[in-house]
């Protein structure tokens, strides 16, 4: 879910644009750091970006019945690490702008914030989490997968009320209105893409075993096929 | 897409884009600038009207472009105006239509709309392939832009394999129930995913046999008249803002 274009307050805008600075610049700096150990690399970012483009333009079919489209935070954060996820996003979410009309350029850093740094971040987390919490895989991948996808938009929520205080019940107010008006959709979508992943990463171990232990995904005795 | 052929297919496809960004950055300012519903009803219609009639965008396809953003708009108005009490007595929550909300929505909606034509007027008239460029010049990293370039050319690959895969599944029922279009969209992704390394793989090859190890670079197209271009873009650029300051 993208704030859209000119929505949020001047100060605002370009609050989150220089919060996502920062996750921007480590990036692109380990990108780069990759690139000079091995120039495939370079390739392979760019092409990850189409990827998560395409992916993010897919239809999902949502629980209730409504279509959504997954946001791919969880599945490219588990594939390419959270700090490369950051230029990526950066690169997709300009792209979504400029060729869908979907989110814009001075909600870029609001959006980035939530949907290329608060998601990616809290999937590898999560996943590491619940990995070590013995969970089994596909459990992690899901947990990962689906709860990226709801704190992004909580995320989303709470800078949504933070610019539009409530006048009577304040931000907390604010936030409980947003939240719940956005859970419609959200909700059921975040489950969706927890299911999608999981689905994803059963082909990958399914039909391309060697991919995934390449990524560092998963441990090699895990993998059976 | 549709904002795609647009932008290749408008009347002012061969006007420096720098002059088109100039113009829309002063569309964004100008849209910030309007604190009255008047000034930004006036800012919106004048970027609006120069989009349709000087660059020849069609009505229907420029509202069809707009329509998810108005539907974002609309749910968040919707939580705009109505005030949540959370501290009420006798209910536990009450939600109650409040005059500062709704002064607050036309703020809110008149930016949004102002700095959506901006946006629209920029992305409808200026190809991505110029906007990169643009870019290049303004001292974006080199790795952001090669990000870009790459995603731009790849865009157009997946969406194809998307679309085949699509055609295929759905030729075999793959998309019958919601059950099989979870399995059947979760191969699809899954095979997309090798692709990614793929893909990647057979792009370096072809670079690595043609010694390229430095940035990717194209040839980029000239704009005549780019000076002009600009200074007319900084006319109306100031006339809008002037228009949006003189109604607030």
């Amino acid at each position: 879910m993208h704030i859209m274009e000119g929505f949020l307050p001047i100060e605002h805008a370009v609050g989150w644009a220089v919060a996502s600075v920062p996750f921007v610049a480590y990036g692109i700096g380990s990108i780069k750091k990759q690139i000079e150990a091995n120039l495939e690399q370079r390739m392979l970012l760019g092409v990850a970006a189409a990827f998560t483009f395409v992916l993010s333009a897919l239809k999902l079919p949502s629980v209730t019945g409504s279509c959504s489209h997954p946001t791919g935070t969880g599945l490219g954060a588990l594939l390419f690490g959270p700090a490369a996820m950051a230029p990526i996003g950066l690169v997709v979410l300009l792209f979504q702008a400029l060729l869908l009309a979907h989110g814009g350029l001075t909600t870029l850093g609001a959006n980035l914030f939530s949907m290329a740094i608060v998601g990616p971040f809290a999937a590898v987390a999560l996943f590491r989490l619940t990995r070590r919490l013995r969970l089994s895989f596909a459990v992690s991948v899901f947990i990962a997968a689906s709860l990226a996808d709801f704190l992004t938009y909580v995320t989303t929520s709470a800078q949504l009320a933070w610019a539009f205080p409530d006048p009577t019940g304040g931000v907390v107010a604010s936030f409980a209105k947003f939240a719940g008006i956005f859970a419609i959709t959200q909700i059921p979508l975040a489950i969706s893409e927890g299911l999608l992943t999981v689905v994803i990463f059963n082909a990958l171990a399914r039909f391309n075993p060697q991919e995934l232990k390449d990524m560092n995904v998963v441990n090699p005795p895990e993998v059976s096929a | 897409m549709l904002i795609e052929q647009c932008a290749y297919a408008n009347r002012w496809r061969r006007v420096s884009p720098a002059a088109k960004a100039l113009f829309a950055l002063s569309g964004l300012v100008a849209s910030f600038a309007a604190s009255t519903p008047m000034a930004a009803v006036a800012v919106v219609c004048l970027l609006a009207a120069v989009t349709w009639i000087g660059a020849g965008v069609p009505v229907g396809r420029y509202l069809r472009v707009a329509a998810p953003a108005f539907f974002f708009l609309a749910t968040s108005c919707l939580s705009l105006a109505f005030s949540l009490n959370l501290n009420s007595d006798g209910q536990a929550l009450s939600f109650q239509l409040t005059p500062a909300g709704l002064q607050k929505v036309d703020e809110v909606s008149g930016r949004s709309l102002g700095a959506l034509a901006a946006l629209l007027f920029l992305v409808l008239t200026t190809p991505l392939i110029d906007l990169i460029a643009l870019l290049r010049r303004l001292k974006t990293p080199e790795v952001l832009l090669e990000i870009m370039i790459l995603c731009y050319r790849m865009l157009f690959v997946f969406s194809d394999a998307v679309h085949d895969t699509l055609t295929a599944q759905s030729a075999r029922l793959g998309y019958a129930t919601s059950r099989l279009a979870l399995r059947s969209l979760g191969g699809l992704a899954a095979n997309l995913t090798v692709q990614v390394w793929q893909r990647a793989h057979d792009l370096h090859v072809a670079a690595q046999a043609r010694n390229n190890d430095g940035p990717l670079r194209f040839l980029e197209p000239t704009f005549a008249h780019t000076g002009r271009d600009v200074a007319l873009a900084a006319a109306g650029g100031s006339v809008l803002i002037a228009l949006a300051v003189v109604l607030s």
